[in-house]
């Protein structure tokens, strides 16, 4: 065990800060300029990071990273966090969409998808979720049917966050039904969203924005070529995709969920109540969380480094990071009071979307089960599908 | 010891019930909810029934009832989130008739009792419900005033109840402010509690129709087990609320006791169980049309207002920490 940085990551992390410290991004749109400005706005970052090489330094050289380590694209994310500028827009594209391409991807695909996910000139989003099939990812119903080289695709998908930004989605569909098991005859495909047979509906979530989407696929094509994995292989190529959203998504957000917190502590001292024990010991309890937060993500990238891709431990982050962040927003309610739940103040927003990460990416309930089942090896209890 | 209400409080629970399951319907919640209005015929609709004047003595214009009975209709009101100003009217009635002075109950009473005046209370800052208010009693300090101006209007979370942020100069309330603020508080708790049975009742409903994995998702114990936990929470506020709400009248020694557990009990339920009922409702409870985050967010402010749950239970580590102290010596 060695919990210190080498000379090579403390000059990478060295680097970085120089960079951001000279290149800070533009001031961000106000909230009333709305969604789409701050959309915008954020891509407008992404491609500032992409033109000076830094918007997914963990990617190889040849498709603009830096190919940086593990250790080094986790510092990447703690100096972001750290210097307060946002998350690049195409998350999905860069945390889910490339690392799953890398994994599964042919050279062709690689080269075609992964250079303009990372300059931000293609926004990517994840079509897995349907009306009947959240949890229970493998009962999805969408269908592709082959037709000459390619795939005609019908269904509909919900919960598609950033459809409305995105030219590819990471879509799940059945290719081949009656097989006994759900989770087989499923494919993994690169839908285009530019075309006649997907419409795209807002949803509006609790925060009052529409993040995520409906979307309506009626007889939209995707060509043989967008096919990643082999088809009849979706399922193996979803759970990469899965496990880098826990893990990896993790990651980032947790440096997030240590601003906040450092934010707290702030509000807290400005109003004289650190010393007030009934507060006291409820930060300290945040302090806790966060940080072996922190430590179980850096460990976790570990085990990525020995066994290649996230394990199911991956969840233990999610899990641990969604409940802190709706721990830490209450908390700011008592603290800060009924002025923490006005439009005007951050905590109010921060407390919403606190909400929506016990479901997002699995809810908390799936997590504990992947964790019993596939962690501590319990037995699962026998469902009709 | 009997915890049954009687046939008139039965009425009045029933009767309740029904014309909000009539006039108040989700739709039309959501309706005012995104306009940031009040529902002004329903409020006339129950001002007509002397709902808001229940509790306010006869000799004031009102109906010279009970706390249990105030209780039963805030409890009501929260279940459907009503857009009314309602609770925020009654707690401004019940500090001005319980720590106001005489001239002070004759001037506001009857107008708050018969609903043509609206009232809010609330600490110095955002007082939800104050927006639109004749008058809001602001509590600082121990003491409370009554300020005529309400402030300029301030958006929460919560639309169905809009708001104003408060400061202004007032005529203070004369009289024992604590003990007034203890029968406001379990107001507050009793519509918490309404609050909370209508979530848990929405997402019973919702896990039990919901299928995943070829089973209802109320089948899982993960699920059913949250469920089960929900329901404790809404129980241990119902009956903390129902002691509350009878000691206020039947024996008042004990109610800032029991006016503390209330509202501690509730407070901590109302944000429990509502952000259980969204949990529960997995993606559908994140959205806007499922209608289940209006209980969230009433539940977020009422868990606020007045003094939040650490408040009331570090006020009761001192009351029967002082009781424990004397009878030892
Ligand atoms: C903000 C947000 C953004 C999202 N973005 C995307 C996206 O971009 N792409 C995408 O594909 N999806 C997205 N989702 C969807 C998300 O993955 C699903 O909502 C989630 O998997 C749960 O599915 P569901 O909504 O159908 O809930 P259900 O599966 O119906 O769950 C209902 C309740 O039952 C519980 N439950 C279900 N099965 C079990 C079980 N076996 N054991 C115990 N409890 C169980 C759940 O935990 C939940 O509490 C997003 C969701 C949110 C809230």
């Amino acid at each position: 065990m060695d919990l210190t940085f080498s000379e090579k990551e403390t000059a990478f992390r060295d680097e970085l800060r120089a960079w951001l410290a000279a290149n800070p991004p533009s001031d961000p749109p106000r909230r009333e300029e709305g969604e789409e400005a701050n959309y915008a706005w954020r891509r407008e970052w992404q491609r500032q990071l992409y033109d000076w090489g830094w918007a997914a330094p963990g990617w190889p050289a040849e498709y603009g990273g830096r190919g940086a380590t593990l250790t080094e694209s986790a510092i990447y994310f703690e100096e972001l966090g750290a210097a307060r500028v946002p998350l690049p827009a195409n998350v999905l594209g860069l945390l889910l969409g490339g690392p799953t391409l890398m994994v599964w991807g042919t050279d062709e695909q690689k080269e075609r998808y992964l250079p303009p996910i990372l300059s931000a000139e293609e926004i990517w989003c994840q079509g897995f979720s349907e009306p009947d099939a959240g949890s229970d990812l493998a009962a999805l119903k969408a269908r592709a049917v082959k037709d000459g080289d390619g795939w005609v695709v019908t269904g509909q998908k919900v919960w598609t966050s950033g459809a409305q930004y995105s030219k590819w989605c990471m879509l799940v569909a059945r290719t081949e039904s009656g097989l006994a098991k759900k989770h087989h005859g499923l494919t993994y495909f690169l839908m285009d969203m530019e075309q006649e047979g997907v419409q795209v509906r807002p949803l509006r979530q609790i925060t009052g924005e529409a993040e995520f989407n409906e979307l309506f696929i009626d007889g939209a094509r995707i060509s043989d070529a967008n096919v990643v994995g082999g088809v009849g292989n979706g399922w193996k190529v979803a759970l990469t995709t899965l496990m880098n959203e826990r893990a990896g998504l993790g990651f980032a957000l947790q440096v997030r969920l240590r601003q906040m917190l450092d934010d707290l502590f702030a509000a807290t001292a400005e109003r004289g109540l650190l010393e007030d024990s009934l507060y006291a010991d409820a930060l300290g309890e945040l302090h806790v969380r966060t940080e072996t937060l922190r430590l179980l993500a850096w460990k976790g990238l570990t085990d990525v480094e020995r066994y290649g891709q996230p394990g199911p431990e991956g969840s233990l982050v999610k899990w641990l990071w969604s409940d802190t962040n709706q721990k830490l927003t209450q908390l700011a309610a008592d603290i800060v009071g009924l002025e923490s739940l006005t439009a005007e103040s951050r905590w109010s927003y921060e407390l919403l979307r606190a909400r929506g990460n016990t479901i997002e990416g699995g809810t908390t309930e799936i997590l504990r089960n992947i964790v019993a089942e596939r962690v501590l090896g319990l037995p699962r209890i026998a469902t009709a599908a | 010891m009997d915890f049954g209400l009687t046939n008139d409080q039965q009425d009045i629970q029933r009767t309740a019930r029904d014309l909000l399951g009539e006039r108040a319907k989700p739709e039309r919640v959501r309706e005012h909810a995104e306009a940031g209005t009040v529902d002004v015929e329903l409020w006339h609709g129950i001002a007509e029934l002397g709902w808001p004047g229940i509790a306010v003595a006869e000799e004031h214009g009102g109906q010279g009832l009970g706390a249990v009975e105030l209780s039963i209709l805030c409890e009501e009101l929260g279940r459907v989130a009503a857009p009314l100003p309602f609770l925020p009217t009654v707690l401004a009635a019940t500090l001005i008739e319980h720590a106001g002075s005489e001239e002070q109950r004759g001037r506001w009473l009857p107008g708050l009792a018969s609903g043509e005046l609206r009232g809010a209370a609330g600490g110095v800052g955002v007082v939800p419900g104050a927006l639109g208010a004749d008058l809001v009693v602001v509590v600082e300090d121990g003491a409370a005033r009554i300020v005529e101006n309400p402030g300029d209007p301030v958006e929460t979370i919560d639309p169905t109840r809009p708001s104003a942020r408060v400061e202004g100069a007032g005529e203070e309330l004369p009289g024992n402010v604590e003990a007034a603020l203890d029968r406001a508080v379990v107001a507050v708790a009793a519509e918490l509690v309404g609050v909370c049975d209508r979530a848990l009742s929405m997402t019973i409903e919702y896990v039990k129709n919901r299928q995943q994995f070829g089973t209802p998702v109320g089948a899982f114990q993960a699920v059913s087990h949250r469920c089960a936990e929900m329901l404790l929470a809404t129980e241990k506020a119902r009956s903390a609320v129902a002691f509350a709400s009878w000691a206020a009248d039947a024996d008042p020694s004990r109610l800032a006791e029991a006016a503390s557990i209330a509202k501690a009990a509730a407070s901590d339920a109302g944000r429990e169980v509502t952000g259980g009922a969204i949990q529960l409702h997995g993606g559908v409870g994140f959205t806007w049309e499922a209608d289940v985050h209006w209980l969230y967010k009433r539940a977020q402010v009422d868990a606020l207002l007045l003094g939040d749950g650490k408040h009331y239970r570090a006020r009761l580590a001192k009351l029967i920490g002082q009781r424990a102290m004397a009878a030892a010596a």
